[in-house]
């Protein structure tokens, strides 16, 4: 499987922010369903602490307001992943949104995030006909 | 409407300096539009609150994250500001340095978390 390759740039380990939210002992039994695919997701990830969003297709609930984990938003949309963005460590993050309110959310991608999806998420500024070539062949 | 809107974006004189770099930019971007970000190295300042929708107390830097394209085409630029962490989306404008804009679309693939060639046969 694509997903359990070894990592091409590991990097530093990043400390993540101390998680307040405890999902074990919730009536879920520790999942969620996927708003998107309806998928039944466990909280548990490889490589984070704090998923958000369905591992199959990357769909995200709109639960919390301006803290990761505070779940104050009222809102409680369905948030699509718009775009991915790339931490100076190399770390992938999905931008996240929400289709009810129009917020936006960062999150680290999983260990088990679908390569495909991802993938197609970050090649879609790539696949505009009206990319700038003009700036590729300047760089070149 | 449309004549009013045009003639106020001919004499709109006004500009705002650069948070990063310093450029003095027009407030008015070529197609009339107000400019939120700097057309040079892409940057804006946090002076709108989008969970609020009021001005903002921040007013700290922020730094154009990621490329977003949306259904319809278009092509939006994400900001996070360096202080609080808020992010904000916004259309590119026509003069924006698109080698910059470039550099964001290819980042990801340049540093991809899983091996791209499994996906040379898709």
């Amino acid at each position: 499987m694509i997903c359990d390759m070894p990592r091409r740039n590991p990097g530093r380990e990043r400390p993540q922010r101390r998680k307040s939210a405890r999902h074990e002992n919730t009536r879920h039994g520790g999942t969620f369903r996927c708003v998107g695919c309806r998928l039944d997701v466990p909280m548990s990830a490889p490589g984070t602490a704090h998923r958000n969003h369905c591992p199959n297709c990357l769909t995200s609930l709109h639960v919390d307001h301006r803290v990761p984990g505070d779940r104050r938003a009222g809102c409680r949309g369905r948030m699509a992943a718009l775009s991915v963005s790339v931490r100076p460590d190399g770390e992938w993050l999905i931008i996240h949104l929400c289709q009810s309110c129009g917020g936006l959310s960062a999150n680290r991608i999983a260990g088990d995030d679908n390569a495909r999806a991802l993938l197609s998420i970050a090649v879609r500024p790539l696949s505009d006909p009206r990319l700038p070539v003009s700036a590729l062949l300047l760089t070149i | 409407m449309s004549t009013n809107s045009k003639s106020r974006s001919i004499t709109n004189t006004e500009t705002f300096p650069c948070v990063r770099c310093g450029l003095t930019v027009t407030a008015t971007a070529p197609d009339g539009a107000r400019r939120n970000h700097c057309p040079s190295c892409l940057h804006s300042q946090h002076v709108l609150d989008r969970v609020e929708g009021g001005p903002s107390e921040c007013r700290s830097r922020m730094i154009p994250i990621s490329i977003a394209v949306l259904r319809t085409g278009e092509w939006m630029i994400i900001h996070r500001c360096t202080r609080c962490g808020e992010l904000t989306s916004n259309p590119i404008c026509g003069d924006d340095n698109q080698l910059i804009l470039m550099r964001m679309a290819v980042r990801p693939l340049a540093q991809p978390p899983f091996p791209l060639e499994a996906f040379g046969d898709l």
